[in-house]
């Protein structure tokens, strides 16, 4: 039962961290990688105002998201300004940069990882209250970009993303929709960093690395971007299947990269052979289909 | 503080640690001046062509040369596999720049997770040794890699020039890259010259990897890092700038290599991404000189619309 | 205060090219003034200056007696100043009335915190903008297409369209980058009634435009620009009939 809990927490998070990547990338329009690494800031930020500055961990919790809210916009503020290349450049070497700096300070735990985090729900309520609460905010976090992406905001988006130079010459201000964008989007990932550690107790800088960004390309990519059911379809549906691959007892050595082949061959796949995704964005603001570019 | 033998030291270690990473900036910024890509797949190449040498000279026991010829050729190979399957139909279809940017850059990590799988992740070496025989040069150590390393890179980097400049390929890669409408106007075909500075990276990226690898571990995933740094020197040399990138990178090379001074070792990797971030900053159209502003340079290719096209 | 754009002294160059050369231009409110030119005078250049997309090396834009060089792109649009392109620039994903709502001056669903806080007032901005959209739609004739994707929309449509969107922003100055390349028989009527009614309201309009039929029919006064300069001003019947202007138009 407790192994089954933990799936579902797993797939939870999943899904918020894969809905809000669509967010950015897929409705957004921006590239960046470094989503792992805003759900590092988030778990880390939040572990350690619980932990060592006693705040209470539901506030530790929104703290680390708001957190990874405005190290994003740093990150955003400082490449976004002179080109969307820059902002994949910049992410990951924001990305690698940050889980450096994790490795080498002595108060975020080092590589070695930070433990003794505060547990939150498990031992008053129970993990099935853990359970409840990550997949609430699953859901609400799904329900509120669905309404951003479908309302008057996600027509702005989508005309963002067709044509900038026609948008800012109408008066829209573009840059600060892609901020905004990516502020929420990465501000909603490190609300599930935080999610994460509370319930695990124990986090390190290798769970941040590129082979987590790889696993939420591909939800993603294989769901389909920007539809509101695909990254979770996809999200469900990866984190299923490298649980299934535990099953079968192979060595981590050999584990690892044989879900990085997955993962991003996964990608490559789809992006030639069917650029949609599992499920196909529908047709409001669906956005020019890659090959029609 | 510091004696004048061993300041001398620093720099000369760091101007020949510092070769690599010079052609390893020339490869990534000629793909990005002529084929207007962000070739993230170069550290594909990049891995691929260290591990061809590993295992030609570290597991079989082959000698030297066949090793770097199997670099090359590993490094050229994936060069070309990547152009005619990957970007050339990316291309055709009008794949947007956001598409073919995650297109190389999973194909690096798929790669390097391939390369985990197969060798494993622990550090290798080309060589059973990282070092080599020194001898004294006045006051100065030069060892036995230092000076092949810097004449085949002073050696590749006149071919290159001398090959943008002399041969017709060369020039058309210049035409391409100035305009790429007008030079399929005057029957330049793009496909071959994108296919040509594919392969003319790969052979500059075999070149360094095996250079790389003679002296330095290295891993399924430090090719990223390299390329981050290249990456750097790229963008503050000045997109499209051959010979500000290439100076930018010995710069940085030699800044890397003599901060073991000033700053304590582990942070020394944290390094690159403080570069990286510098150039993205503060130089983000590279350094420009006050002689050079009428360069011509390429224009950063970008994800947006394209401004102002219809002058 | 003079009212409508005026341009002093711009100058703009891209290496060794001279797109604007001290252009001094001022388009009155209520008056519509062509802009005639081979091609590579600098005419589209010149609205790449006025609406920022470019930044002059030298120069000032002024509207209604404002000075806006130093404002962006967005900025300009939203004290006044709309413009159309030349390859038109619509939202290939949206529908025409989506189109046409993206142009509204003070678009209420720009921001996103305005969105979570105000979304009652938001909902009714909208509904406005729609019935706005719809009644433009209605004069230039296209309101039965209004959820059309605009993909799907003929070419000479979506040229009015284009005009339609930029009309959204009640502007105070227009520029029509060549409205009228590919519309033909009716489109052409409408549009040059539209214009003219812009023109009666108050609006400073300027055109780029090679059909000279249609500079003469609907502009009070004509420009002629050559190498990024001004080379002429007056009566579009005398430019026309000027004959060194005919040698520069057409070439030796």
């Amino acid at each position: 039962m407790e192994y089954f809990y933990t799936v579902v927490i797993l797939m939870a998070l999943y899904v918020i961290l894969a809905a809000s990547f669509n967010f950015v990338i897929g409705y957004g329009g921006l590239v960046s990688i470094a989503h792992p690494v805003f759900y590092a800031i988030g778990a880390y930020a939040s572990a350690l105002l619980a932990r060592d500055m006693g705040v209470p961990v539901i506030l530790a919790i929104l703290a680390g998201g708001l957190i990874a809210l405005l190290a994003s916009v740093a990150l955003a503020l400082s490449s976004l300004r002179v080109s969307g290349d820059y902002l994949l450049i910049g992410s990951i070497g924001f990305q690698l940069g940050t889980l450096e700096v994790i490795k080498n300070l002595h108060w975020t735990g080092g590589a070695g990882g930070l433990s003794n985090i505060p547990s939150f729900l498990t031992q008053t309520l129970g993990p099935q209250a853990y359970v409840a609460f990550a997949v609430a905010v699953a859901m609400c976090t799904v329900l509120l970009l669905r309404w951003i992406a479908h309302g008057p905001y996600g027509r702005a988006m989508s005309a963002m993303r067709d044509d900038e130079l026609a948008f800012a010459a109408l008066g829209r201000n573009a840059m600060v929709m892609k901020i905004t964008i990516f502020a929420l989007g990465s501000g909603l990932a490190g609300l599930a960093g935080g999610i994460y550690a509370h319930y695990f107790r124990f986090i390190a800088p290798g769970q941040f690395d590129l082979l987590q960004s790889s696993a939420l390309l591909t939800m993603v990519v294989v769901g389909g971007l920007r539809s509101t059911w695909g990254p979770i379809v996809g999200a469900i549906a990866l984190e299923a299947l490298p649980q299934a691959i535990t099953f079968i007892n192979l060595p981590p050595s050999v584990l690892g990269p044989l879900q990085g082949i997955l993962f991003t061959s996964l990608v490559l796949i789809f992006m030639f052979v069917r650029p949609q995704g599992l499920i196909a964005a529908s047709a409001r603001w669906r956005g020019r289909q890659e090959e029609a570019r | 503080m510091f004696s004048l033998p061993i300041l001398a030291q620093i720099l000369w270690t760091s101007l020949a640690t510092s070769t690599c990473f010079v052609l390893f900036a020339l490869a990534f910024a000629l793909v990005l001046k002529v084929n207007r890509i962000f070739n993230f797949a170069q550290a594909a190449m990049m891995t691929v062509g260290f591990y061809a040498a590993y295992t030609v000279i570290g597991l079989a026991g082959g000698p030297g040369w066949l090793g770097f010829l199997a670099a090359l050729a590993a490094s050229v190979g994936v060069a070309v596999l990547l152009e005619i399957f990957g970007f050339r139909p990316l291309r055709r279809r009008r794949a947007s720049s956001m598409f073919v940017f995650i297109f190389a850059l999973v194909i690096s990590e798929l790669i390097a997770y391939v390369i985990m799988l197969v060798y494993g992740t622990w550090p290798a070496t080309i060589f059973p040794s990282l070092f080599w025989p020194v001898t004294l040069v006045g006051p100065v150590a030069v060892s036995q890699w230092d000076v092949p390393a810097v004449v085949s890179t002073i050696a590749a980097i006149a071919a290159l020039f001398a090959f943008l400049h002399v041969t017709r390929s060369g020039q058309f890669m210049t035409a391409v890259a100035d305009n790429p409408d007008l030079a399929e106007f005057y029957g330049i075909t793009k496909d071959r010259i994108h296919l040509i500075t594919m392969i003319v990276a790969g052979l500059l990226t075999g070149l360094a990897m095996f250079l790389y690898g003679s002296r330095a571990q290295v891993q399924p995933m430090s090719s990223i890092d390299l390329l981050l740094f290249a990456i750097a020197a790229t963008i503050i040399g000045g997109i499209g700038n051959l010979g500000g990138t290439a100076i930018t990178a010995v710069v940085l090379g030699i800044v890397q290599n003599a901060s073991v001074l000033f700053i304590p070792s582990e942070w020394q990797g944290f390094l690159l991404y403080v570069f990286l971030f510098t150039a993205i900053v503060f130089f983000p159209k590279g350094i420009r000189l006050p002689e050079r502003r009428l360069a011509r340079s390429t224009p950063t290719p970008s994800i947006g619309a394209d401004e102002a096209g219809e002058a | 205060m003079q009212t409508g754009l005026k341009v002093t002294n711009l100058c703009k160059r891209f290496g060794g090219i001279v797109v604007a050369d001290a252009i001094d231009l001022d388009v009155p409110a209520g008056r519509i003034v062509g802009l005639i030119g081979p091609n590579g005078a600098g005419k589209t250049s010149f609205f790449n200056l006025v609406s920022g997309v470019v930044a002059p090396d030298a120069g000032q834009v002024m509207l209604d007696g404002e000075d806006v060089t130093g404002l962006k792109m967005a900025e300009r649009a939203r004290r006044g100043l709309a413009r159309t392109w030349q390859n038109l620039r619509l939202f290939p994903s949206l529908s025409v009335l989506d189109n046409l709502l993206i142009g509204t001056r003070d678009y209420p669903g720009e921001r996103l915190s305005r969105l979570a806080l105000q979304s009652g007032r938001i909902a009714r901005d909208e509904t406005q903008d729609r019935l706005k959209a719809l009644d433009v739609l209605e004069r230039i004739g296209l309101a039965g297409i209004a959820h059309t994707d605009i993909v799907n929309v003929p070419y000479g449509q979506q040229k009015l369209i284009g005009v339609a969107r930029a009309l959204m922003n009640d502007p105070r100055c227009l520029l029509l980058d060549e409205p009228m390349a590919g519309v033909e028989g009716q489109a052409y009527r409408t549009l040059q009634s539209v214009v003219r009614g812009l023109a009666a309201s108050g609006v400073a309009v300027c055109v780029v435009e090679h059909n000279v039929a249609f500079i003469r029919d609907l502009c009070n006064e004509g420009v002629f620009m050559f190498a990024g300069k001004v080379l002429a001003r007056g009566d579009v019947e005398s430019l026309v009939a000027d004959p060194r202007l005919t040698e520069l138009y057409f070439g030796t």
